[in-house]
This record gives structure tokens, sequence and C-alpha cells, in this order.
């Protein structure tokens, strides 16, 4: 027998099927509000939708909501794309989100984006920028909101691992539109050099993308870049991004974490000294026994349980070195023998006269060559002697008054021209054969 | 001036591996094992009895004062 009444179970899927294969219910796109947010603790995300007059269920799971880059909350405008389906449970209607971005904050990311690149280019975010986080720091500032769960966060942790850690709040806001001005002036002053600071820790617990924004100015990552000691940045939930977390020494994923990054724990520190001694201790009296040993293998060697055998070789030495010396000594002596006998035997010494002979014949030579020359020198002389003679005769002025020529002079001196006589002038006449002396009657100038 | 903490520690992070690198004469050695025993103790020491900070908040007026978290 048929019965009428169906099970709810059977419509719920019959209408859940007519949803699934609606072909404009596969992908729709809605904008709204978020209310009734609930992240339940296996990370998928219930939350009704809504605008001024409907509202509609929500969910958005794990695999999708992970890939969310903001924290949804109640009250945010967001722009969903999902499918529409039935659950069949409860017999509702819902939206199956697989992406959700903020409405109205395109703007922000696009900012973002470009400050981003343009930080980037100028080489902000450069590993050779980041500076080393000391690894036991004395005095830790931290700029944050005084109240709420970050500063709790990081004050609670720092207090639990590394009590003896100095810490100062440099309290500022940290949103809002004064947010960053106030977050730069407190780094300034943080950085000033008057507190002594080994880490600087900035950040602010999760937050909307509007909320957490100050960290996201140009002004908050230039003084981060700018800032000597080192930052540690701590700004939202592990998947809140900021431009500081770029731009700082260390990004922390939250403000707990910042404080676990600044401090080690007492007891790692003292595992580390134990460590430290333990090795020394090891290591020194490895060394010992070492230096032990080798002083044994030393102490225990012939040499210095037989002193006398090092006397013995020094003895034996000693007459290697006289044996050597005597050897030495007469090949010395042999060899000038030698030399001798052959001086004593040479023809010369033998025969002293043969010396003398030659001497003597080279003396007779030198004689004869020395009279040839001198009897040709001689035999030379006498006959330029004669050959002299004879131009003398030829221009002997003797001779032309032989031929009939006569010399005057007056005064002793000859007279060649008759002006140089006047009448009565004594003259001498010179002939080939006696003198006359007269005196001159008449000139008569040629 | 007292040694800090951390430069002790670091002295002592640099004897450990001077002699590990077995490049240290014995009496050097010695001398070293000493010296860095005594740089243990010491951290360890101030490590210990140090007492627990205070945490400060730096005030409008700039004066350091004592700072509590508000629950």
């Amino acid at each position: 027998m048929q019965d009428k009444y169906m099970k709810i179970s059977d419509l719920n899927t019959y209408i859940k099927n007519i949803f699934d294969e609606n072909p404009y219910l596969k992908k729709v796109y809605l904008r709204g509000e978020i209310s009734n947010f609930k992240n339940h603790t296996r990370g998928h995300l219930y939350f009704t939708l809504k605008d001024d007059n409907s509202r509609i269920s929500a969910v958005m799971f794990y695999s999708s909501a992970m890939t969310l880059k903001f924290s949804p909350e109640d009250g945010m405008n967001v722009l969903v794309e999902g499918r529409i389906s039935c659950y069949p449970a409860q017999g509702t209607y819902q939206i199956y989100v697989d992406k959700m971005e903020p409405d109205g904050l395109g703007n922000l990311y696009i900012e973002f984006e470009k400050l981003k690149k343009k930080l980037s280019e100028e080489g902000l975010f450069n590993p050779e920028h980041k500076k080393p986080i000391p690894r036991i720091p004395k005095r830790i500032g931290i700029i944050t909101a005084p109240t709420g769960a970050a500063i709790k966060d990081i004050l609670s942790t720092i207090k639990r691992r590394f009590p003896i850690c100095e810490t100062i709040l440099f309290s500022s806001l940290v949103q809002g539109e004064n947010a960053a001005p106030d977050i730069v002036k407190q780094i300034k002053e943080a950085d000033s050099g008057k507190y002594d600071l080994d880490i600087l820790i900035v950040g602010r617990g999760g937050g909307s993308i509007e909320d957490l924004w100050a960290f996201n100015e140009e002004i908050v990552a230039r003084a981060i870049f700018e800032a000597r000691v080192p930052i540690i940045s701590a700004v939202g939930h592990e998947i809140d991004f900021t431009i500081a977390d770029f731009v700082s020494d260390m990004r922390a994923p939250t403000p707990t974490g910042a404080a676990e990054m600044a401090v080690p724990t007492i007891s790692e520190i003292n595992n580390m000294l134990n460590s430290y001694e333990i090795r020394l201790s090891e290591f020194t009296s490895n060394l010992l026994h070492k230096a032990k040993l080798r002083l044994e293998g030393i102490t225990s060697s012939y040499i210095l349980k037989n002193p006398l055998s090092l006397y013995e070789i020094k003895e034996q030495r000693l007459d290697n070195i006289i044996d050597t010396l005597n050897n030495f000594i007469a090949k010395k002596i042999d060899n000038n023998k030698l030399v001798l006998d052959k001086l004593r035997s040479s023809y010369v010494l033998k025969n002293p006269m043969s010396l003398f002979e030659v001497k003597k014949e080279k003396l007779e030579f030198n004689e004869k060559t020395l009279y040839s020359n001198i009897k040709n020198i001689i035999l030379k002389n006498e006959h330029e002697y004669k050959m002299l003679i004879n131009t003398l005769k030829l221009v002997n002025p003797l001779g032309i008054l032989e031929k009939g020529y006569s010399l005057v002079t007056k005064d002793n001196e000859l007279i060649k021209d008759s002006s140089n006589l006047k009448e009565n002038d004594i003259i001498n006449i010179r002939l080939h054969k006696g003198n006359v002396t007269a005196s001159v009657r008449e000139v008569n100038n040629g | 001036m007292e040694k800090s903490f951390e430069d002790a520690l670091k002295e002592l992070e640099v004897i450990v591996k001077e002699l590990e690198s077995g490049n240290v004469e014995l009496d050097n050695a010695i001398d070293k094992y000493t010296e860095a025993m005594k740089l243990a103790k010491y951290c360890s020491e101030k490590l210990n009895t140090a007492t627990e900070k205070v945490n400060k908040i730096l005030t409008e007026n700039k004066e350091l004062v004592d700072f509590e978290v508000g629950e």
C-alpha cells in the first residue's frame, strides 16, 4: 500500500538536487555584510550575509578559508563568490563560499602592492640590511598599545622565559589615522640611544586590514628601516602580512612569537653552560691524558734509561773525528812531499850551467848586433858629412870672391845700394886675397 | 666595569672552540680551561641570581615608571 507521506530527508534531497542542477545557482556573486561570524575549531567559517532587507546563511570550508588574505569579522562588508545549495539535515539553503574579499578595500590592496613594490625596488627589504637579533638581550623596547592582548602576550612571554630581561613600553596608537605618525615618533624615541635597547618589538594584535593599516604606511616602513636597534615586527595574526613585516629585521607571526624570538629561556642557557662545562672538562682531561702518555713514552726511552750509552756514543764519535783529522793531515803532508820531489828532480836544478850558457849565447848575439849597428851608423854619418862639405863649398861667399867678386862694407855693414853711401865715406873692400880701405869719391845712384 | 653576561658567554664559546681546535699548547690549554670554567661559573651565577625585572613604561614627560598590564 502506498503511503502518500514522504520522508523529510527525501524531500530535502530532492530540493537539493534542484538547486544543484540549476545552472544559475552554480556560480553566484554576492555583496553583503557579515554577521553571526563563527570560526569553528576545525577551521570552517560559518556566518550570515545580509543587506538592508535580506539575509542568507553562508559557509566557507577550511580549504577555501585558508586562502583568505584578511580576517573576516562581524560588520565587515565583503564580496563573495560561491554556489547555492541545500543542507538537507536542516532544510536550509545556503551559499558555499569559494572566495571572499573585503568590499571597498580594493584601493587599500592596490596601495599596499604599490608601496611594497616601490620599497622592494629601493632595496629596503634586502637581506643585507637585516640586523642580527642579539641572543641574550638585557633590555627590550616594545612599541604597541598599553592595553589589549598584544602587550599582555609579549610581557607574559618574556616574564615566563627570561624574567631578568628589562622591558620598556613606548605606548602608541596602533590604529586610526594618527597611529602611523605616533608609531614613527615612538620608534625614533626608542632608537634615540637614551634607553640602551638591545631589541625593539613593534606590533599589535589582529584586526581587519583597515585596523592594521598603520603598519602599511610608508613613514612607518622608513622609520623601521632607519632604526639602529634591531626590530622585530609582530602585527596581527600569522596570516597578516604588512609592509612593516617586510622591512623589519625579523618578522614574528604574533606578538607572543615576537617575545619568543627576542628572549631565550633561562633553562636553554643553563643547558648551554652545562654542555660547555662538560665539553671543557672532557677535552682537558683528554689533553692531560695524551700529554701523560707522551711523557711516559719519552721517559722510558733507551737513552734516558741508559745515560752511559749517551757517553759511549760521544766517545766513539770523538775517535772517528780524530781518525779523520789524522788521515787528512797525513794526506796533506804526502801531497806536499810529492811536489817537493818533483821540483828537486827538475832539469834546471840538476844542470845549473845550462842556465848560464843560454845567457852567454844571448850576450854574444847582442854584442855582434851592436857592433854592426854602430858601424852602419858611422858609415852613414861619414857619407852625410862629405855631402854636406860639398854643399857648403858651393854656398861659401868666400868661394864667390875666388871668382873675382868683392864685398864692400862700411862700419862692418855690407853695402848693397849706392844710396847708402855719400862722398868721403870710408869703406872697406874685401877681395879674394887681402882687404882694401878706400874713400868714396862720387856717388851715382842707379 | 663588570663584564656583561653576553660578553662572558661569548668569551666562553670562543675558548671552547679554540681548545677543541687542538691548536693550543698544554700550559696554555690549562690556563684557558681555568679561565673558561671561571666564565661558566660567572655566567651561571649571574643568570640564576638575577632578579626579575619590573616592566617600565615611558610617560608623556619622558619618565620611566613601573607598568602593570591591566586585565
